[in-house]
């Protein structure tokens, strides 16, 4: 009879999924693990419009009391390829593939903000919403999606910028511009890879938060943000672009805009699939994880 | 066969000790230590209970009895230990309203960010915003910044929104134990209207008058466990015993102010001489022995009696009467008798409060302050009063006239 009951009640939750917010029916015990992982995702798109706000919110209150406000989304990039191109593009010698340092190094640029900002805000944003996890249930994975949605906000006007100095230095579009959709679908995979499992180690161990600060800045220097991926001898540089989105990005969006060529489609595939095997090796452990993080918060 | 809405079956819930930050290096000094240093805490240890659909119930307990613990395994914010949960319809839960709410975003930007999170459609915000927004009663101030708003405004404002969900189940923990008197009553209207329509009431409170209001039934936990579940009204009598019976094992404790300190407090009986329990109908007194470690002029004393909750039926306030000292300095003793007590037999709380001059600040915040107990020596059995005196706690004389 019991278990009649129960049957019914988990059809009616089945049904309910795609609906706005909580479910309408749902079987709580001490045993729940993983459970499916189509179940997860369903749970998940159902709270869309939750996460949707979620990034809406980080994205109104970024620049909410900053006197130049969103400016600050194309200056930060700017004012870090300046710096380099000052430093590192006079003094050193390093190559930039031949194309003007300036350009190179704001292709990079771009898309290192774009992933380190998705990677350190997602990694944070479990812990930075402890006060809802304790009074408001929501599938906890929508945070650190969210978190890389808000800096999507930030990556299409840095685009438009790096695309005006593409323009500006005389390189007109060209039909390898139609590849570009490519760039932000690697970085936004490999975000969400590699920011899932540090988001929930956060809230056990808050030593995440003062590491992230260096794997930034290490994440840096492994990504060819300043150098020429041209400088890595085989077969370290395909592995490199493989297990690296930032690098298999950056190789992209270089190829497209310096040199009008296609990206290396296998390299890029390869690429896409190694984050989303981690993707869904992280989201396991997440999920996993997230039993008890109103608990541990 | 009635559908439940929720059950409990076997639930339990052991917390991890109560230490709260833990670093890697704790995790890692742990490993090599043979002996676990930290001891579990049990929440909640096999609670089981069954609420049907459309049914208003409160969840009654001390502090750490496990009643949030109880709302938070419901709401699938944290999971059991041990048992099962069911919980069939949508759920919408009032846990301490104004958590999610961005002080730098403006009202109306939270309503609609709040409203998504608490489980409505962008749509019915559309529909309902400006419902939500005359309910919190904040008016223009929906387009201003939320830091600039009161503490009461942003309860208000969060608690509307979460008013206007549309749950089958909903759950309030605490939530209308803040705001003003205006604020309050409309809520519990709300939350009576919401039983009313079928919807089934989960609702943990202190607010002892609110339960009776709103619940026909409720569940009483201690240390955890489940011990009583029943009417509202019996629960209640054996939550205030608990209440009394802790209170008075505290008795003697020091109440501590801003300078001001009752070092004790008694009741007096009309002899003078302090009793736990005294005669109705009989003149009482309140004495209250203090100590200022500064000079305050011109304090404002308030002297309530309660059933208890914070809701006093008789008050003494100095703020009404105006017979507030010059000022108080040192040890002193405050005297408030009360000609008589037409009160019926039971245990009462005295509640009292300290305020500055002309009633601004709190010195000593409105709390409980001892408890007593009325005897009734004489029962006029033709009055009905043993039987009514369940019923109401004080006593006025009527009479009756029919023109039967």
């Amino acid at each position: 009879m019991n278990s009649l009951v129960n049957r019914r009640l988990a059809e009616e939750a089945e049904r309910s999924h795609g609906r706005h917010g909580a479910a309408r029916a749902y079987i709580v015990t001490a045993r729940d693990g993983f459970g499916s992982l189509p179940s997860n995702l369903l749970e998940a798109w159902a709270f869309r419009e939750v996460m949707l706000a979620f990034a809406s919110r980080q994205v109104r209150v970024k620049y909410k009391q900053a006197a130049i406000g969103l400016a600050w989304v194309v200056l930060q990039p700017l004012i870090a390829t300046l710096l380099f191109t000052l430093v590192l593009g006079k003094l050193s010698h390093l190559s930039s593939e031949g194309a003007p340092y300036l350009l190179f190094a704001l292709c990079g640029m771009v898309s290192w903000g774009f992933f380190s900002e998705g990677f350190t805000a997602g990694a944070d944003s479990v812990v930075a919403d402890a006060a809802l996890l304790r009074k408001v249930y929501f599938p906890r994975e929508i945070l650190p999606v969210a978190a890389i949605c808000a800096s999507l906000v930030d990556l299409v006007p840095s685009i438009v910028l790096l695309l005006i100095f593409e323009i500006g230095y005389g390189k007109l579009p060209t039909l390898q511009w139609l590849a570009l959709p490519i760039v932000p679908l690697v970085l936004v995979m490999g975000a969400l890879a590699f920011n899932l499992l540090p988001a929930a180690l956060n809230v056990f161990y808050r030593d995440v938060r003062h590491v992230l600060p260096f794997l930034v800045q290490i994440g840096l220097f492994a990504s060819p943000v300043v150098y020429s991926l041209q400088e890595i001898g085989q077969p370290f540089r395909d592995i490199f672009i493989v297990i690296n989105p930032a690098a298999c990005a950056i190789d992209a969006i270089r190829r497209i805009l310096l040199h009008q060529e296609w990206p290396e489609l296998g390299l890029t595939a390869a690429c896409l699939g190694w984050s989303l095997v981690l993707g869904l090796v992280s989201y396991y452990f997440f999920k996993k994880l997230e039993r008890s993080f109103a608990d541990r918060v | 066969m009635t559908t439940a809405a929720i059950t409990f079956e076997g639930v339990s819930k052991r917390y991890r000790g109560a230490r709260t930050y833990r670093s890697f290096r704790d995790d890692l000094a742990a490993a090599f230590r043979s002996r676990p240093q930290r001891v579990a805490v049990q929440a909640l240890e096999d609670v089981s209970f069954e609420i049907p659909s459309g049914q208003s119930i409160a969840i009654l307990g001390l502090n750490g009895a496990g009643k949030t613990t109880a709302l938070k395994l419901l709401c699938r914010i944290a999971y059991p230990s041990a048992g099962r949960i069911t919980v069939a319809g949508r759920i919408g839960a009032l846990i301490e309203v104004g958590t999610g709410m961005h002080p730098e975003l403006t009202g109306r930007e939270n309503v609609r960010l709040y409203g998504k999170i608490m489980g409505l459609s962008g749509r019915d915000i559309q529909r309902r915003f400006d419902d939500i927004v005359e309910f919190a009663g904040v008016g223009a101030a929906i387009d201003r910044q939320v830091k600039q708003y009161s503490s009461g405004m942003q309860l208000r404002l969060g608690f509307s929104v979460a008013a206007h969900l549309e749950p089958e189940i909903f759950v309030v923990d605490e939530a209308i134990s803040v705001g003003d008197a205006g604020f309050q009553n409309r809520c519990v209207e709300r939350m009576t209207s919401l039983s009313r329509e079928g919807r089934t009431l989960i609702f943990v409170s202190h607010d002892l008058s609110a339960v009776e209001t709103l619940c026909a039934r409720a569940l009483l936990l201690r240390g955890g466990r489940l011990v009583a579940d029943g009417p509202a009204p019996e629960v209640v009598a054996s939550y205030l015993a608990e209440v009394h019976a802790e209170q008075s094992t505290a008795q003697s404790q020091r109440i501590d102010g801003d300078g001001l300190v009752f070092d004790e407090i008694s009741v007096l009986d009309e002899d003078g001489n302090a009793a736990a329990e005294v005669l109705a109908d009989r003149p009482m007194t309140v004495r209250i022995r203090y100590r200022a470690s500064r000079r305050i002029a011109h304090p404002i004393f308030t002297v309530g009696l309660s059933e208890g909750t914070w809701r006093p039926f008789v008050a003494a306030s100095m703020l009404v009467d105006g017979d507030t000292p010059e000022a108080i300095e040192g040890v002193g003793t405050l005297e408030c008798e009360f000609a008589s007590l037409p009160l019926n037999a039971r245990s009462y709380d005295v509640w009292g409060s300290v305020r500055g001059e002309a009633g601004f600040g709190d010195i000593i915040d409105w709390q409980r302050l001892c408890t007593f107990k009325v005897r009734r020596d004489t029962v006029d059995p033709g009055k009905g009063s043993v039987v009514t005196g369940g019923l109401a706690p004080v006593r006025l004389p009527y009479r009756w006239r029919t023109d039967a």
